[in-house]
């Protein structure tokens, strides 16, 4: 299993509780009014509600310390995004995995047995029709009706595949996207094909729930009917998506044959070559929304696995030296430079951005099952929005313009949404 | 010990039921602390409940509550350390997390007036947009300002400039524990924030003298600190050089700078003449293993430990940062302390001038954003030792001190090799007083390191009495449980003044006098 709470014990250990999973480094902190980094805690203020407050209930079940398990542990446990603010925040000063103990501390919790109801409906959906947006499998390929495209599931050959996800197939205001994209990759002379009804969900829920069993059996097959296909190239407009494919993918240890790419760095790429002319002006002050799993999480995840020793009396060194992953690899420029390729526009950038971003509050299932969780973290972001003068959001994640949509229409506001897709359609 | 339900109600119909919580997940995070100076991290006491108020009116509901109920309570701002936790069974925390506003930033008078959990860093940015600056202790930006200024201790390398927490304080809102709001200072005449000891009530002895009440003495609301001339840019902007975020630009009239003495008595010889010229931004002890910490990873930082070399080019080391107002007056500064490093041979260390000591150091000393990097990322275990606020002259013979103890537990094992002497901090309110600790680095999860650092904290208490060197900082509150009756007899019994002022603020005794004193 990829995910165990004894794995991370030694980190939990040497939490300081400095609380600095609770703000965005403290060097990079810019206002009061935006000086939250978590969700979580900002939200529901308890200790625990934080990076820290998780790693010491993390601890205290590894450890045999919690004798029961009662309904506000598993909040704790769940009213978080997994967005791993925290994560990079500790980095910065004390190196310890935090975001890894959290996702632990799930999949802990699975294996005892404690569920939340409304992930079990996702599960069970995942289960038998292969998505977590509890609809048929059948209809997964609806998106792409009418668009001509290869259907990599009915035999056809292409050199990329396009992974669409679940949101975008099942959400009719957001499949356009999906369309628009392979318009696009086409356009530019892409061989693309899709999976059509064929295709199934990433396992990204799955895992950061802490169904890791789920997330294997998704993810390797989903590995398999890659390398099966052929394709030298996947490419996903789903942040989330990406993110679990860029950074967990890789630890169950089979041969991946392609290249997995974000739709951000292949239109980068085919904008720089030519191949995509962003000619049409769009005067519009915008800013960028870094999604969580398209920034600090994709970084691909290396579990230290080693041994610590005691050197200097009691200094704890880990050898091999572990590897940080501080979350400033993620995919920053590519979506930036796209849109400062769109004439007109004016790009101007929020307090909180890349490793620091705040989250759209959509992650680790929270906009399914605690709607009022994900609503209240996405206005946040749409005042930080707005507080730098900008007209639009641009985003690349479905689930973020899901839910910042969401958020500003019970909000009454005005404030416009895009996918970067559609700016670059827009723009041609 | 579980709050009786009725009791419950009350607190929750004061806070909201969301704000209020007894249930074992909840409390144990709140049990975790990792300055515990035993094996583990887990404090022996649960609070029977935590307790969030937003506001003054309901933290007093909440005292008038706990003194009719025979309750006692705690109140804490970030909750960083031992003595945030209650010390006595069945008590409530209170956290105070929602009380978070600045609430104003008079730009002409030079103050902020603050609620309790506003962090260091939050006030410092909002104060240099409008060109000002405010004294961060040496824990960091991510304590609280109020916390130091009116509770606990308060000191900082930037005191050399900027001064000390507990005299930084100006008008203070204060909920006695029996409930009742006390306002001091120019609030208590009614005449605004700018003043903390007139017009209206000065109690500033009272309410914190040297080191404060620890939260034994009810809970602070708001308070007025004193901001400062801040001359670099409104906002600082940072760029990534592993493994922190740096300056992306040099600021102007600024030069940081770690000089080396031959002895210890150079250094406080050049320590003092710093402060007498009153130049300087910034001043602070740094030992080889702190500046070693600061600038590698772990492996990298034992080998060069192995080397020698950090121990060698810094062995008598301070740093000193100017940071001036114009061209003219930085010349003026680089002047003087060029010649008072000549009069007491005084070394650059070779380290000082590398791009990285300069870059890191740079925003260190601004932001003071890393000290959990030196502290606690080598063994997970931090404690402190000594810290008397006096002369230099005594804070090297708090060094001193701590090193010989240091030495025979680092020849044991159980605590870090970190060379002895590894004192941070030193001279403040321009030199006029110094200050120093003993940095102790160890794994409080392996049985042998915590009962040895916890056996080294004592004998350190112990060389305090015993050598005439000031009461220590921490211990009095962090383990040693009612070490101010240990100490009060060699400091003119000021312990039973503390048992005095507690009888008479808090006479149910609801305010947990753990970590303070108890009523007479």
């Amino acid at each position: 299993m990829i995910l165990e709470l004894k794995d991370y014990v030694g980190d939990m250990k040497r939490c300081a509780r400095c609380s600095l999973c609770k703000w965005p480094p403290l060097a990079q902190m810019k206002s009061w009014r935006f000086s939250n980094n978590c969700p979580s805690i900002a939200r529901y203020n308890f200790h625990s509600y934080s990076g820290g407050g998780r790693m010491a209930l993390g601890l205290a079940l590894a450890e045999g310390r919690l004798d029961e398990i009662t309904d506000e542990l598993l909040n704790i446990v769940y009213r978080c995004t997994a967005c791993g603010a925290c994560d990079s925040s500790c980095k910065y000063n004390a190196e310890l995995e935090v975001l890894w103990p959290i996702y632990s501390t799930r999949a802990h919790l699975v294996g005892m047995g404690y569920l939340l109801p409304e992930h079990s409906m996702i599960i069970e959906s995942l289960r038998k029709e292969d998505n977590t947006m509890m609809q048929p499998k059948a209809d997964r390929g609806k998106w792409a009706e009418g668009l001509d495209v290869k259907d990599l599931s009915k035999g056809e050959k292409a050199e990329v595949v396009y992974h669409a996800g679940c949101l975008y197939c099942y959400d009719p205001e957001l499949s356009a996207i999906a369309r628009d994209t392979v318009t696009l990759l086409k356009e530019a002379g892409v061989d693309v094909g899709i999976r059509g009804s064929q295709e199934t969900c990433c396992g990204s829920i799955a895992f950061q729930l802490g169904f890791q069993g789920e997330f294997i059996k998704f993810a390797e097959s989903n590995i398999d009917d890659w390398n099966a296909a052929g394709v030298t190239e996947v490419i996903t407009s789903c942040a989330c998506g990406f993110g679990i494919m860029k950074s967990v993918y890789p630890l169950l240890g089979k041969e991946m044959k392609f290249k997995v790419l974000h739709i951000t760095q292949y239109l980068d790429e085919l904008i720089k070559q030519g191949k995509l002319k962003l000619s049409r002006s769009l005067s519009m002050r915008v800013t960028y929304h870094d999604p969580c799993n398209l920034g600090r999480k994709s970084e691909t995840y290396v579990p230290w696995k080693g041994e610590e020793k005691k050197v200097l009396g009691q200094f704890i060194l880990r050898e091999p030296e572990k590897i940080v992953h501080r979350g400033w690899n993620g995919i920053y420029e590519p979506p930036r430079n796209i849109i400062r390729s769109v004439p007109g526009i004016h790009l101007v950038e929020m307090e909180r951005i890349m490793e620091y971003s705040w989250c759209c509050g959509a992650g680790s299932g929270v906009k399914q099952t605690m709607n009022d969780l994900a609503l209240w973290t996405a206005s946040e972001r749409i005042e930080e929005a707005k507080s730098v003068g900008s007209e639009a959001i641009i985003t690349a994640c479905p689930w973020c313009e899901r839910n910042f949509k969401d958020a500003i229409t019970e909000a009454g506001d005005n404030l416009m949404v895009y996918d970067i897709v559609e700016l670059v359609r827009q723009a041609l | 010990m579980a709050l009786r339900g009725d009791i419950y109600r009350l607190f929750e119909s004061v806070v909201g039921p969301e704000n209020i919580s007894d249930d074992p997940a909840v409390l144990r995070s709140y049990m975790y602390q990792p300055f515990g100076a035993k094996e583990g991290v887990w404090a022996d006491i649960s609070p029977a409940a935590v307790i969030m108020p937003s506001s003054t009116e309901e933290v007093v509901a909440i005292a008038k509550i706990c003194n009719r109920y025979g309750i006692v309570f705690k109140a804490m701002s970030t909750g960083w350390g031992m003595h945030n936790l209650p010390g006595v069974e069945g008590a409530v925390s209170l956290d105070l997390r929602r009380m978070n506003r600045i609430l104003e930033i008079d730009e002409k008078n030079m103050y902020a007036v603050v609620e309790p959990h506003v962090i260091c860093m939050q006030l410092q940015v909002e104060a240099m947009k409008k060109g000002l600056n405010c004294h961060i202790i040496g824990a960091g930006s991510n304590t609280s300002v109020l916390a130091s200024a009116t509770s606990v201790v308060g000191y900082g390398p930037d005191g050399l400039s900027m001064g000390f927490s507990g005299r930084n304080l100006l008008g203070v809102e204060w909920v006695l524990p029996t409930g009742d709001v006390l306002k001091l200072g120019s609030l208590g005449a009614d005449s605004g924030w700018f003043c903390g000891d007139g017009p209206g009530p000065s109690l500033r002895g009272i309410m914190r003298g040297w080191e404060g009440a620890w939260g034994g003495l009810g809970v602070f609301t708001k308070g007025a600190v004193k901001l400062f001339h801040w001359n670099g840019p409104t906002e600082l902007e940072m760029k990534r050089t592993p493994p922190n975020y740096v300056l992306k630009e040099p600021l102007r009239f600024f030069k940081v700078s770690l000089f080396s003495f031959s002895t210890i008595e150079k250094l406080a010889e050049a320590a003092l003449k710093l402060g007498e010229a009153e130049i300087g931004y910034f001043i602070s002890r740094l030992s080889p293993s702190f500046v070693g910490l600061q600038l590698a990873s772990g492996a990298n930082y034992v080998a060069t430990w192995n080397t020698g070399m950090l121990q060698q080019m810094l062995k008598y080391a301070f740093l000193f940062v100017i940071f001036a107002n114009s061209e003219r007056e930085f010349e003026y500064q680089q002047k003087l302390l060029a010649q008072i490093l000549e009069e007491t041979d005084g070394q650059t260390s070779p380290i000082s001038e590398t791009k990285e000591m300069q870059e890191q150091t740079s925003t260190a000393v601004i932001k003071v954003d890393a000290v959990v990097r030196s502290c606690f990322r080598t063994t997970g275990g931090f404690n402190t030792s000594f810290g008397s606020m006096d002369t230099v002259d005594l804070a090297m013979n708090q060094i001193k001190a701590g090193t010989e103890l240091k030495d025979k537990y680092i020849n044991k094992g159980v605590i870090m090799d970190d060379g002895g002497d590894n004192s941070a901090t030193l001279a403040f309110d321009q030199g006029h007083l110094a200050y120093t600790e003993m940095l102790i680095m160890y794994d409080h999860h392996d049985r042998d390191s915590a009962e040895g650092a916890c056996q080294y904290l004592a004998e350190s208490n112990q060389a305090c009495l015993d050598k005439k060197l000031g009461p220590p900082i921490f211990q009095i509150s962090q383990i040693g449980k009612g070490k101010h009756g240990a100490f009060g007899p060699a400091c003119f019994n000021y312990d039973s003044w503390l048992r005095k002022i507690k009888g008479e603020f808090d006479p149910n005794n609801t305010s947990d006098p753990t970590a303070y004193a108890s009523p007479e």
